[in-house]
Parts: structure tokens; C-alpha cells; sequence
């Protein structure tokens, strides 16, 4: 068809009238918001388990209630969040002094992953990952690259601590002048993907400039 | 968030390929039945044969086909940037590239190390062109460090007509798990 359709599709999540009275009585009482995402999210699932058991309606119009809690738990691990709850208890819809991506991990085994993938990108020059991620490599991966080009032995010695493979270390601190030694900033570049098919998480692509 | 940006353009292929230019002449590509788009990813092991390549235009035109890999070997270290896989001249319009001569046959993707981009690009001829004879097939050595800009400037092509990209990357081995293995289940909570 079109020789240039665009590269990242649009998350179709497609608000389906989905008849289902009796098993709107029986949901607990939600908020709006997450009530309205969760049960579009989980809608296919309910539809699948309903249509498969046929006569029992009402009974798998309460089995998915006791599904609802756990799936908004595990659903918005692996969607973006549309609203987060801060500091007083309050559920905000806006990116308000979010300063750190947790990643849904302690901290620990968040900078644990961060210091895999940057290693893993300054390996292979390009990996496709999830999109938060992505945009939450960009910093150590960039502050990397600001230690290779200053090039003194204390820099050196702080790169080695972060990226786990040594004769990654040395190779970028070899070339890191005559690739970025006129750019400032911006060594990284995201491209985002197809979803993933298991989960539908965003993917992109990060590389180095 | 930011507007649409081509995904040539995101891709950088606009850039470390060719120039900017404006796409005329829609091209169509396809390996087996999976229809290619901008950035998708492919298996190596379905892009063995060379794809369905479908071109639109009159048959009076003639066009040159060039598929290249920018990012040989490594992306992070594009030394031998780019390789060229295929290159097809003498193509009529409306068809597909089995009805021109071939001067470089297809190689398929085999990407070493890191995701690869592979780019397709299609150039309009003002004249028939007498191309060398084709390589013998086991030339690998002399597929490298190609430009395409270069080369478009040899024989006057000019701006390409139609592009297009997608990614690959080196396939894992599967291996085998051990499925029967031994797993100590914890069973002392039980009180």
C-alpha cells in the first residue's frame, strides 16, 4: 500500500461497547479513571471467559471482580501509569515532581538493570528495549560517554565501577574522541517500535549517535 | 508528543545513506507474506531469499535498485559502512527486480553484532545503463565500504525515488532447557 507508513503505530485500545450489566453490578465501586482504563484493559479477558462458559453468566460475571484487583496490579506495572498517587495520598494525573523512573523495582535492582543496559548498548550501538527504560538509560549511557571524553584515570576508574565488561570500558574511551568529540550532548537517539507481543509493552530502539 | 517525523528521517537513513529527497514512485517489498514497513524487524532466516519488490511507474522507466547495510560490521563501529547486498539495474517500471540485470546478487542480512539497519533504495534511470558483469558469488570482499551517494553521483541518478528500512539482528541459538531438571520445592513453612 503506502510505500512510508508511519513506524510507531498508535496503541489502539479500542473503547468496545461491551454489554455487560450484570457484571457491572457486580464491580465493586472505583474511582473513574482507573475503573474506566482497568475494565477496558480487561475487557477482552472478561469477554473470553464469558462467551467460553455460556450458561453460567452470572458466574463468571463474578469470577473477573476478584481478576479486577489483581489485574490493576500487574496492568499498570506493564502500561504506562495514566495517574500516580503522591506524597499526600492523592491520585494525580500529571507527571507533577516526578523526578527518578523507579521502574518498578527496588534500588538496587534498578541500577543494576540501568548499569546492564548501558553496558549492553555501549557493546552492540543499538538495543531495543521498553520505552521507559529506554528514556531511563539515556542519562548513565550519556554520562558515560562525558567520562570516556575527559580520558583521565580517575574517569576511568568511575567507568569501570559502573559498566560491568572492562574491554567495553577501553574500547570507548579509545574511540569516544573521533566519534563524539565535536558533539555535545545528545549521544543517544530513540526510536520507538512495534509493541511487544506478549505483553504489549512500548518498544523502542536506543542507539548511539 | 513531537510531531510526525518520517521514519527515514528517525531512522537516520535520510543521513547516513542518501539525502533528503521527496519519495515519487511507491515501492512495495515483501518477504514471504510479511509486507515490510519502515523499521520492522525481520529474521535473518526469512530474508534468505531475495524479496517480492513490487515498483509502480510506467514501463518506459527504468530503475536501479540498491540494498544496503549502513551499519556493517557493528553499529557502534560502522567501519565497513555500507555493505552492499543487492544491486539490480535496468529495471522497468511496474515490475520487479527479477526483470532487470543483476550486477551484485542478494545477499541476505547477517548481522554480527548489535541490530542492523537494512535500506532499500530505488533510483530512477535517465538512460539505459551497461552495468559490469555481475559478481561472481563468493566476492564478499568486495561488497564493502560502498556508498551510495557516490555511486549515485557516478552514474548520474540523481536523488533517490523511493526508500525504505528495516532492522535485523543475529538470531539466538535455542537451547536446549532441561526441562526434567531437579527443583527443590520449599516445603518448610508448613507449621
Amino acid at each position: 500500500m503506502a510505500a512510508f507508513p508511519s513506524a510507531s503505530p498508535s496503541p489502539a485500545i479500542s473503547a468496545s461497547t461491551w454489554r455487560m450489566g450484570s457484571l457491572r453490578a457486580a464491580l465493586p465501586t472505583l474511582r473513574p479513571s482507573p475503573a474506566g482504563r482497568l475494565r477496558s484493559s480487561f475487557a477482552p479477558a472478561a469477554a473470553a471467559t464469558a462467551a467460553s462458559v455460556g450458561c453460567l453468566g452470572s458466574f463468571s460475571g463474578l469470577a473477573p471482580v476478584s481478576n479486577l484487583l489483581s489485574l490493576g496490579a500487574e496492568n499498570s506495572s506493564f502500561e504506562q501509569r495514566l495517574f500516580s498517587v503522591d506524597a499526600r495520598g492523592r491520585i494525580v494525573a500529571m507527571r507533577h515532581g516526578r523526578r527518578v523512573p523507579k521502574l518498578n523495582r527496588p534500588p538496587d535492582q534498578r541500577k543494576a538493570l540501568l548499569r546492564g543496559l548501558t553496558t549492553q548498548l555501549l557493546k552492540h550501538g543499538r538495543i531495543k528495549t521498553t520505552r521507559p527504560r529506554a528514556k531511563a538509560m539515556r542519562k548513565y549511557v550519556e554520562k558515560m560517554i562525558t567520562l570516556a571524553k575527559d580520558g583521565s584515570l580517575h574517569k576511568r576508574r568511575q567507568a569501570l565501577a559502573f559498566i560491568y565488561e572492562k574491554h567495553v570500558v577501553h574500547a570507548l574511551f579509545a574511540e569516544v574522541a573521533d566519534r563524539y568529540g565535536e558533539r555535545e550532548g545528545g549521544y543517544t537517539r530513540i526510536i520507538p517500535t512495534f509493541p511487544r507481543r506478549g505483553d504489549n509493552a512500548p518498544m523502542a530502539y536506543i542507539e548511539l549517535v | 508528543m513531537a510531531a510526525h517525523v518520517d521514519p527515514l528521517v528517525m531512522g537516520r537513513v535520510i543521513g547516513d545513506v542518501v539525502d533528503l529527497f521527496v519519495p515519487t514512485v511507491p515501492m512495495s517489498v515483501r518477504f514471504g507474506i510479511r509486507d515490510l514497513t519502515n523499521g520492522c524487524e525481520i529474521k535473518p532466516s526469512i530474508a534468505v531469499d531475495p524479496p517480492a519488490v513490487q515498483i509502480a511507474g510506467r514501463a518506459s522507466d527504468l530503475f536501479t535498485l540498491v540494498m544496503t547495510d549502513p551499519d556493517a560490521p557493528s553499529p557502534s563501529e560502522p567501519s565497513l559502512r555500507e555493505m552492499l547486498q543487492w544491486l539490480v539495474v535496468n529495471i522497468p517500471g511496474g515490475t520487479d527486480p527479477s526483470q532487470g540485470q543483476v550486477v551484485v546478487p542478494y545477499m541476505g542480512p547477517r548481522p554480527t553484532v548489535g541490530i542492523h539497519r537494512y535500506v532499500m533504495v530505488l533510483f530512477q534511470q535517465k538512460a539505459p545503463m551497461n552495468p559490469p558483469p555481475a559478481l561472481a558469488p563468493g566476492s564478499d570482499a568486495a561488497r564493502v565500504r560502498f556508498t551510495t551517494r557516490a555511486f549515485s553521483e557516478r552514474h548520474q541518478l540523481g536523488l533517490p525515488v523511493a526508500a525504505m528500512y528495516f532492522n535485523a539482528q543475529k538470531e539466538p541459538v535455542s537451547r536446549r532447557r532441561n526441562y526434567g531438571g531437579c527443583s527443590t520445592s520449599s516445603a518448610g513453612r508448613w507449621a
